[in-house]
């Protein structure tokens, strides 16, 4: 897959950055805010001095001014372990042959790699699809991304195997982006993701959508599920406006209910630079939408 | 119109209405694309037929139904019945060397003929004339060869046979003089296949045609040809003969007197020398004597035909031959046996026949014909007396009408039908057209009226 070695989105993606939205817990140092009390030089707090305190952290010009002996806190900074998980079911591999979803679901997935290795996080992959479960641990090495993009392009997605299942295998990450159409297990995938943030992580979801599923181009055909040949329904002019209001307002109530469990999403459809989809993702306004439905 | 295995016509009906029930009653599921979001898809009922027929469909169908009709229709062999008369005449027209006037006998063709009748001319070759009788008639001309009654049968019978649709009965007229060469061992044969009477009309023969051969022979007075010539012409006088047949070599005066008249000089060699002898070559050139003589076994001239082992000694070079040279006797392998040459009024005949001189094949009939075949007065002139009156009975038949009801005469061999390859090339385009205009409709969208529900 030639659009996986393109070194333009790794140019565009240069430079970014993923702060975590919340103290970050990581047990190594990093480049995040940790809950820990650290060493770092930015102050956190005064505390009253207690025997076992280091005396030197005693602050000694406060004990000139007010007679009391406090100890001066700081924050320490901790690494954001972070795994991004890619859907390759069939339904990714769609349109046909050009397989759009899947390119853009993989170059997302390769720039979010990039921008967290840019803070020198550890990342990690996870692939589900009809050819198993492929992981690659969070690793901070160099190499990673490059480990990343040879694991991606020798999937080829087929199958319609359920991507909840896998989430609580990532309870060692702080931060998990879930890059899928959500045409499977929409529902489980929303139970794992807000136990996930319940539990203090980081959930990104990106919703990857065709064009040519916002707007079908061939009516007057039998549409058939690739993830169910069950599903075969015929769809023309009369129909399109129901399946337009239909999709339209599932898309709405699952981005409601992602939201309103804390989880970050971004609709990504098909034609859309891979890089304003990193962006959009990465940056602190995504975030800041999420923030408030918080619990 | 009648149609010649009509089996096909209905076999062809019941595909079309086959191809006409299939086209209503099925339902055609339309094209599956793959769609990850057909869930979204409105639900509707599985009906057993609501598509709805368009104009191209029926156009489809149209097509589909004449192509299949089409092919029926032509395997069904479909002939176009001509307008049907009472009498219909055939009319065999002598023009052999034994006619005194063409005129007379276009004449008497005319008398009879009538538009729609067959004309068929004949000498040893027979001509159907199938239009412009008239203009041909007109321009009908004597022929040199021999007339052949059985070859104008023959034809009367073919022609009867694709007549017998155009008449309630049939004819049959011969104008012909009617000389005894016209006739041969198979005439009466192919005379009785005709299913009744026969029309005669005579005409004058030509004058010489009366005349016999009168053979005078040169030749030693044991020779076994002089037997076998007394046995086909009688004995003959050499004063009033007017085929001389020179065993030896012939000289000037033989010669002269072949050219000074009407006259056949026949020059049958008794004896011949070899390529490699001293003595002169019995023929002349393009005559070659063989190295090695060899034993052909059959012979036939003039309609005789003989089989013994004769001794072919001399081989003839068709190619180096006078153009105006006539083969008389073939031997059974083709080559010439004897060759007539036109000299002056009269011709000279050279015959490279070796006549056996033991056994008693000179003494048998066949080799007297053979020899009667072999002097006969010159090409175009014929050699028979007028036939008689026995064989004339034997050639009209029953007296009365002779009228032949159509259906007695014989099916013919084969019967074109016209129709037929316009017919397959109608089919053929139907199906082009309907391919085509397939194919145009399959790349086109096609609005839906029914689905399968879940």
């Amino acid at each position: 897959m030639e659009f996986l070695t393109d070194g333009a989105l790794l140019d565009a993606v240069r430079g970014l950055h993923w702060p975590a939205r919340r103290v970050a817990r990581g047990a190594y140092h990093g480049g995040h805010r940790s809950r820990r009390v650290g060493s770092s030089p930015e102050f956190m707090q005064y505390c009253e001095y207690r025997p076992g305190d280091e005396a030197s952290k005693i602050d000694w010009k406060l004990f000139g001014r007010t007679g009391r002996v406090n100890v001066r806190q700081t924050h320490d900074d901790s690494e954001m372990r972070t795994s991004i998980v890619v859907d390759a079911s069939a339904s990714m591999a769609f349109p046909q042959p050009s397989m759009d979803k899947w390119r853009l679901a993989v170059s997302v997935a390769v720039g979010l790699a990039a921008v967290t290795q840019n803070d020198r996080d550890p990342v990690g992959l996870v692939v589900a699809g009809g050819a198993g479960v492929e992981v690659l641990p969070p690793r901070a090495r160099a190499s990673t991304t490059a480990n990343m993009l040879r694991v991606l392009s020798g999937v080829t997605p087929a199958g319609s195997r359920p991507l909840a299942p896998v989430l609580p295998m990532l309870r060692t990450s702080w931060r998990i982006a879930l890059i899928t159409d959500f045409l499977g297990d929409a529902d489980a995938l929303l139970d794992q993701a807000s136990e996930l943030v319940a539990a203090g992580r980081e959930v990104f979801a990106v919703h990857i959508v065709a064009r040519e599923e916002l707007e079908p181009r061939e009516l007057g055909t039998l549409v058939v599920d690739p993830e169910d040949e069950g599903i075969r329904r015929p769809l023309d002019e009369a129909g399109l406006a129901q399946y337009r209001n239909a999709f339209a307002r599932w898309r709405e109530e699952l981005a409601a209910s992602l939201r309103a469990a804390g989880v970050v999403y971004q609709l990504a459809v098909t034609g859309e630079p891979p890089d304003q989809v990193v962006r959009r993702v990465v940056t602190p306004a995504a975030t800041a939408a999420a923030t408030p439905s918080q619990p | 119109m009648t149609f010649l295995a009509p089996a096909f016509l209905f076999a062809a009906a019941l595909v079309a209405g086959g191809v006409v029930a299939i086209h209503f009653i099925v339902t055609r599921e339309p094209r599956t694309v793959p769609l990850p979001t057909a869930r979204f898809a409105p639900l509707q009922p599985v009906r057993t037929r609501s598509r709805r027929l368009r104009l191209q469909d029926l156009l489809l169908l149209l097509l589909r139904v004449l192509a299949i009709l089409a092919v029926g229709t032509g395997l069904a062999r479909p002939v176009i019945d001509p307008p049907r008369r009472e009498v219909a005449r055939i009319l065999l027209v002598d023009r052999s060397h034994a006619l005194a006037d063409p005129a007379e006998a276009a004449d008497s063709v005319r008398a009879l003929y009538a538009e729609g009748d067959a004309v068929v001319l004949f000498d040893s070759t027979a001509t159907v004339l199938r239009a412009a009788v008239p203009d041909s008639l007109a321009a009908l001309a004597r022929s040199a060869a021999q007339p052949r009654l059985s070859v104008a049968l023959i034809a009367a019978l073919r022609t009867a046979s694709e007549m017998r649709e155009r008449a309630d009965s049939i004819e049959l007229a011969i104008i012909s003089p009617f000389t005894a060469e016209a006739v041969d061992l198979a005439t009466d044969s192919i005379r009785a296949l005709w299913p009744g009477g026969v029309r005669l009309v005579r005409v004058t023969a030509r004058a010489d045609s009366a005349a016999p051969a009168v053979v005078a022979f040169v030749g030693e007075p044991d020779d076994p040809l002089r037997v076998a010539l007394a046995g086909a012409h009688g004995a003959g006088d050499s004063a009033s003969s007017n085929v001389r047949v020179v065993r030896g070599t012939p000289n000037a005066a033989d010669s002269a007197w072949a050219a000074d008249g009407a006259r056949v000089l026949v020059h049958w060699p008794a004896t011949h020398g070899t390529p490699d002898s001293a003595a002169a070559p019995a023929v002349p050139a393009p005559w070659t004597a063989r190295a090695a003589p060899d034993t052909v076994g059959a012979l036939t001239a003039g309609g005789v035909a003989v089989v013994a082992p004769f001794e072919r000694w001399a081989a003839y070079d068709e190619a180096a031959g006078d153009g105006a040279a006539r083969v008389v006797a073939r031997w059974l392998d083709g080559e010439p046996a004897a060759v007539e040459v036109a000299h002056g009024a009269g011709c000279i005949r050279t015959v490279t026949v070796d006549v056996p001189s033991r056994g008693d094949l000179v003494l048998q009939p066949r080799f007297a014909r053979l020899a009667a075949a072999l002097t006969r007065t010159c090409a175009g002139a014929a050699t028979a007396a007028p036939l008689d009156s026995a064989r004339l009975a034997a050639l009209a038949g029953e007296t009365g009408s002779t009228a032949v009801a159509a259906g007695a005469l014989p099916q013919p061999e084969v019967i074109r039908s016209t129709l037929a390859p316009w017919l397959f090339g109608a089919a053929l385009a139907f199906a082009l057209a309907a391919l085509l205009l397939q194919r145009r409709t399959a790349g086109r969208t096609v609005p839906l009226e029914m689905g399968r529900g879940e």
